[in-house]
């Protein structure tokens, strides 16, 4: 604006000087006209002098209007050129700038070999197709894009339009790729496993995460497809499945034998055996039974992991669990030397869950407890009622939004756990560096069984320990409000 | 004084059937067969007509519940009892078990006392 201003304002002045000349010529012919009126006998010469005069002032003037106007159009000719070279040069930069972008983005989009992007527009038409889509699902680009729709490339059964809601119209109306889109259009993205079919006929298990994609206004234009192989992860996973069912299966069958013939050996009161005869057996009757808990353990655990663990719930009463737990431990803990203390609720104190489960649980704090502490130690078990903060803290004392917990602790005197280990303490295997140094039979599966079964019930497990000086459990099970 | 029950034990494994054999002498029962097989369970089952049969789940040529669900299936063998025993010792697998009509599931590894135990309670009220 300022460019198409400043000429015509610094033009103004020369124009406004010409018409003062102007004006002055004017005033000379007149004085011309006078002399004549007075002067009668002067020759003609005069008259037509002026009159020259007066035509060479005028065009003299017009001269120098046009050329003022000349100048100023041809300022305004320059100003609009170098204008539009401005413009251009910034489109140029511009433009730079986006294939750059574009360059950048399709450079790091065909840097993904091992999983497969895939753009769409909104009805699955297929426009970006990354190089690992191509050594995915065996299709080069130019055989795909703007001509395939990304289902066909989706094993048809798992896009059955049926359940589709049919009163969502803008939903796509029942199309298989409305199908594959649905929880992604509800809920803003989605990861889930979906079978591929590959240009050789193979089929892939892949974790897809369905995106939507949209322009700078926030319109959809599309959506986005990045796609993880998990076909080999599966098949793994499926085998470590049946394995662990398969060995738990083949070792309970010979254990049930052991055990079966140790119990009619020990237990015939036609032929008693001598001490050291029975000594012997319960040797192996306790190793016998210590296998079957470890098998009992990875099937749990292979259970958690596939997600394949279900709960009997019932009313139960933690004071009896507690009490049992103790029992339980109470003979090894006296042969270690390890003093018990229990302290529940008379009245008992009951939740909602699976009452074996619980057990389980339970036994596995107070043994651990036991386990870690040497001789001349303390376990102590406490059952209580207690609240838990809004902000999850557990507290004695309720505030405004608490709710009521059952909170079992679980506190020994034992070797304690380094601060470093306490986060992994809830991982599958893993053996806390004190338990490996004391030489503490296990193999870390315990606490993973342990929380897994909180978990299920609603519930937390904390672990407050200090190493050298001992370690407190807390289990807390949420209660009827 | 009623004759003792009759009970048919069908498990693949001969040290598993020999055990649960003594369990049922232990029990005042008699074994009228221990078999290896579903098939040969199902066989004898029409034949012999026990009061019950103790089956292992998982049998070759008919499971444990295949021979439930055929004994259930027939007029003539519908009221003996049944025992199911099973490596299975999740609550799914229970379930399946008593699903196909049978009266007791005893998860693997038994107690020999509590196996006796059960058979004495399934054979109580035997009609022999």
């Amino acid at each position: 604006m300022t460019a198409i201003a400043d000429p015509v304002a610094r033009s103004s002045g020369p124009a406004h000087r010409t018409g003062v000349a102007g004006l002055g010529a004017a005033a000379v012919g007149a004085a011309g006209v006078l002399v004549l009126v007075v002067r009668p006998a002067l020759p003609l010469v005069l008259l037509a002098g002026s009159v020259v005069l007066l035509a060479v002032a005028d065009l003299t003037w017009r001269l120098h209007r046009q050329q003022t106007a000349a100048r100023v159009l041809e300022a305004q000719r320059l100003d609009l050129f170098s204008q539009r070279q401005t413009t251009a040069d910034e489109l140029e930069v511009a433009t730079r700038m986006l294939r750059a972008r574009a360059e950048t983005m399709t450079s790091v989009i065909d840097a993904v070999t091992e999983q497969s992007i895939i753009g769409t527009d909104r009805d699955g038409l297929v426009r970006v197709w990354n190089p690992g889509a191509e050594r995915m699902l065996g299709l080069p680009r130019a055989d795909v894009v703007r001509t395939r729709s990304i289902i066909d490339f989706h094993a048809p059964e798992e896009l059955d339009t049926e359940e589709l809601d049919a009163e969502e119209p803008d939903a796509g109306g029942g199309t298989p790729f409305a199908t594959l889109v649905r929880v992604a259009r509800e809920q803003g993205s989605d990861v889930r496993d979906w079978t591929y079919l590959t240009a050789d006929g193979r089929r892939l298990t892949v974790s897809v995460a369905i995106t939507p994609r949209t322009d700078d206004d926030g319109e959809q234009t599309g959506w986005n497809f990045v796609g993880t192989d998990m076909t080999e992860v599966r098949a793994t996973e499926r085998l470590k499945d049946q394995f662990v069912s398969l060995i738990s299966h083949e070792l309970r069958t010979p254990l049930s034998s052991i055990l079966g013939y140790l119990e009619l050996v020990l237990d015939d009161p036609e032929q008693p055996l001598t001490g050291e005869q029975r000594q012997y057996l319960g040797t192996v009757e306790r190793n016998a039974q210590r296998l079957l808990r470890l098998v009992g353990d990875l099937l749990f655990t292979a259970q958690v992991d596939a997600g394949r663990f279900t709960l009997q719930p019932a009313q139960v009463d933690l004071a009896g669990i507690v009490r049992s737990a103790e029992e339980t431990a109470r003979v090894t803990a006296t042969a270690r030397g390890v003093a018990m203390s229990v302290d529940v609720p008379d009245g008992g104190l009951v939740v909602s869950g699976d009452a074996l489960r619980l057990g389980q649980a339970c036994d596995n704090l107070v043994s651990n407890a036991v386990k870690f502490t040497p001789a001349g130690g303390r376990v102590a078990l406490r059952l209580q009622t207690a609240w838990r903060n809004a902000d999850g803290a557990l507290v004695d004392v309720p505030t405004a939004g608490a709710t009521p917990v059952a909170l079992l602790s679980v506190s020994d005197t034992g070797v304690g756990i380094p601060n470093s280990e306490q986060g992994r303490l809830f991982t599958s295997f893993f053996r806390a560096s004190t338990a490996r140094r004391n030489a503490v039979p296990g193999v870390g599966l315990g606490l993973t069984i342990t929380k897994a079964i909180t978990t299920a019930h609603g519930g937390t497990l904390d672990v407050v320990s200090a190493e050298g000086r001992g370690t407190t459990f807390a289990l807390a099970l949420p209660l009827p409000a | 004084m009623d004759a003792p029950a009759r009970v048919l034990v069908a498990d693949d494994e001969e040290d598993i059937r020999h055990l649960v054999a003594l369990a049922v002498g232990k029990a005042g029962c008699t074994v009228v067969a221990a078999v290896a097989d579903g098939a040969q369970a199902l066989t004898v089952a029409r034949a012999e007509r026990p009061d019950l049969l103790v089956l292992d789940v998982s049998m070759p040529e008919a499971t444990g519940l295949e021979v439930c669900l055929a004994l259930r299936a027939d007029p003539a063998t519908d009221d003996c009892r049944v025992l199911l025993l099973s490596a299975g010792a999740s609550p799914d697998d229970v379930a399946r078990g008593l699903a196909t009509g049978a009266d007791a599931y005893l998860p693997k590894p038994f107690t020999v006392a509590g196996l006796v135990r059960q058979i004495q309670l399934l054979t109580a009220e035997h009609p022999g």
